[in-house]
């Protein structure tokens, strides 16, 4: 009975082991990506986004005495040393507002980028022996990073207060713009983050750029300047590649000087900041399905 | 494919899949290496198949167990209906909710508690915040923690940390359970608490694919057998038989490296009954063997019985004064306590007064035999399948 039936199973294997030597054509395999399948999931894993972020900020917290204070402290240093350096030596104007807090608006928004790019782009190779067993949207983990620079962020905008409180100014009644302009940091800097999480999983060398685009950025990027050190007619381009020069000046215009950011640059922003994180997505979830295979 | 597919079914068209035949560092270095040669002409990267066309269909609620030596392909498959890999052509369909229990101590991090730890891990494998608090009680228990739960886990021993990862899977309730090699892991009880929670699993109508080396283990909780070998499905049938099939070719490899060189050699042997050829359960049973070789002396002859070469069921021994000439042995066994299967016969001879108890004969599968009689009733699932005994028996009021 069942004897018979092994029998012909193995007879039926081995006939079409003998016949294929490889896939038929046309059955390789692509996965194909529904938009709204895809929103689905991303929205199912939130609550692995959270605990994600709240292991990173709860071991931090147990690991290190100062705990959260470090978040604080770094872009204070920077911003001392910006203070010595561009405003004592260099002499950059920066108009009506205090040097300090001009520069420290930069520095909130470089710090959360180049955490969440540090961090982020660690995030997958850091976890390869796990995305080895268990399924799960493998983009929740740059995503996490970046929540976790965004309580960062929030420490950072408590310290912000007290700068303004320190130097007798109130932010400009035009701070509301501020809204927009965060969502384009966000979606920019999870753009950057995706493409370098997934590119440090098939080229490990990669993580050696990191020191490099973070200590290079800080200087290519208008924190420690304003944007208007870039000639006019090369800002449009500047702004297309680097985002975050249109998204710090658009915060110290709202910010400190009471106007509205240009709107021109602002729209350039956002549609680059768009680009990087479909294009980065798209990539991400094409090399995705290859991480098992190389982990 | 069709919607209508219920939770818990299990379908794979044409699967292949292909890793590249050298280990391969991951640099940047290296891959600008490969692309000028390629531009040079060059042959690109080897490759090798892992799975060669691979079809299952699999109904819910079946139990069914992957087997196969190392490198036939088990995990690679495991790894794709887990969603983990994707296969380089064909098409995979799970339904429903997919559960694997496997032990991911990969993701335990040391600073944080037990209980930190298993929301974490509860998060990773899909459960919401609310379904693993509906279970903490179940999952602290099974893992044994206690007390311990809410000390960092950096302070728990290895075997803790390994039921820590374990336990929260456990408790999923999954449409398709995965298990891979799990027994490997854990102490004696683990184990078998383990394979209480499988069973239970099943008896609420999950679909079970357990890979596993410890053929005694799959062949009592699986129903069903799928035997891959070097990538591809060699016998896709009833679990005994597509064990029967791996044992035969375990066997059969294990018999290509004959020893040889040895004072005695077993010549051949027969198993037979009285008065007939064909064994029968509760019948007897004769076993003749013939010893050549030359040694003079007392020595002491073992013959066993095993189900493959995995699990052994009995062992008998006896004193034989040996005198340089070929030499035939013969044993009976009045009842034969084996129920319908195909076993194997070992046999091997140690000589006696020697503190180094010379080896004569090494104890070596001589053969296997066939056993006629009653199938053995299924038992439910949740009841051990595998029952390499016959025990003689009667029922009373």
């Amino acid at each position: 009975m069942g004897g018979r039936n092994a029998q012909v199973a193995e007879v039926r294997a081995q006939a079409g082991a003998a016949v294929a030597e490889g896939p038929a054509p046309g059955t390789v395999f692509r996965r194909r990506l529904r938009p709204g399948q895809v929103a689905r999931e991303l929205w199912g894993a939130r609550e692995l986004v959270r605990a994600l972020a709240e292991r990173d900020l709860r071991a931090r917290y147990k690991q290190a005495v100062l705990g959260f204070a470090w978040a604080v402290l770094t872009p204070l240093a920077l911003c001392a040393i910006f203070t010595l350096v561009f405003h004592r030596a260099v002499k950059i104007d920066t108009g009506t507002a205090p040097y300090a807090l001009f520069a420290y608006v930069g520095l909130i928004v470089w710090q959360f980028f180049s955490n969440t790019m540090n961090q982020g782009a660690l995030s997958l190779a850091n976890n390869l022996s796990l995305l080895n067993k268990v399924y799960c949207p493998r983009e929740v983990f740059p995503l996490a990073t970046m929540l976790v620079a965004t309580v960062d962020m929030l420490i950072g905008i408590g310290v912000l207060g007290v700068l303004f409180l320190a130097f007798w100014t109130v932010p400009a009644a035009t701070a509301a713009w501020a809204l927009p302009l965060l969502l384009i940091q966000f979606t920019f800097t999870y753009g950057v983050a995706l493409v370098l999480s997934i590119a440090v999983v098939y080229l490990r060398d990669v993580r050696h750029l990191l020191p490099i685009i973070t200590q290079m950025g800080v200087f290519a990027t208008p924190v420690a300047y304003p944007l208007s050190q870039i000639p006019q007619r090369l800002q449009e381009i500047y702004v297309a590649f680097n985002p975050l020069g249109a998204v710090i000046e658009g915060y110290r215009r709202a910010l400190l000087y009471g106007d509205a950011p240009d709107a021109r640059l602002t729209l350039i922003a956002a549609a680059s900041s768009l680009v990087y994180v479909v294009g980065g997505y798209l990539l991400f979830k094409k090399l995705e399905t290859g991480i098992a295979d190389v982990a | 494919m069709s919607r209508e597919l219920p939770d818990g079914t299990i379908r794979t068209e044409h699967v292949w899949k292909r890793f590249k035949a050298d280990q391969q560092r991951m640099l940047l270095r290296d891959k600008v290496e490969a692309v000028s040669r390629r531009l040079r002409g060059l042959r690109g990267e080897d490759w090798r198949w892992a799975l060669r066309d691979i079809n299952l269909h699999i109904e819910p609620g079946e139990a069914v167990g992957l087997i196969g030596s190392n490198g036939s392909g088990k995990s690679t498959l495991l790894k794709m209906l887990t969603r983990v890999m994707y296969p380089y052509a064909g098409d995979i369909d799970v339904r429903g909710r997919i559960g694997a229990l496997i032990e991911i101590r990969a993701g335990i991090h040391p600073d944080l508690t037990g209980r930190e730890n298993i929301y974490l891990f509860g998060a990773l494998l899909g459960l919401k915040r609310r379904e693993v608090a509906g279970r903490f009680d179940d999952i602290v228990e099974f893992a044994r923690l206690n007390d311990a739960i809410d000390r960092q886990v950096k302070f728990y021993s290895s075997g803790m940390q390994m039921r820590l990862g374990f336990a929260v899977a456990a408790y999923l309730e999954p449409h398709v359970l995965l298990v891979d090699e799990v027994l490997a892991v854990g102490d004696a009880v683990f184990q078998q608490r383990c394979l209480d929670r499988m069973r239970e699993v099943l008896d609420q109508g999950t679909t079970l694919v357990f890979v596993s080396h410890d053929l005694p283990a799959v062949e009592s909780i699986c129903t069903r057998g799928i035997w891959l070998d070097r990538g591809t499905v060699r016998v896709d049938a009833g679990i005994r038989d597509a064990m029967a099939g791996y044992r035969d070719s375990i066997e059969a490899q294990s018999e290509a490296g004959a020893r040889t060189g040895e004072p005695l050699q077993l010549l051949k042997h027969e198993v037979r009954g009285v008065g007939r050829d064909s064994l029968l359960t509760d019948e007897p049973m004769v076993v003749d063997l013939f010893l050549g070789g030359d040694y003079r002396g007392d020595a002491t002859l073992h013959l066993g019985v095993s189900e493959g070469t995995a699990s052994p069921i009995f062992q008998i021994s006896h004193e034989i004064r040996l005198d340089g000439a070929d030499r035939k042995v013969t044993c009976t066994i009045p009842r034969l306590p084996l129920p319908r299967g195909r076993y194997t016969l070992w046999a091997g001879v140690y000589s006696i007064g020697r503190t180094d108890g010379g080896t004569l004969m090494s104890w070596h599968s001589a053969g296997q035999f066939d056993v006629f009689g009653p199938m053995l009733d299924t038992p439910p699932r949740a009841v051990v399948l595998a029952a390499p005994v016959f025990v003689p028996h009667h029922w009373g009021d």
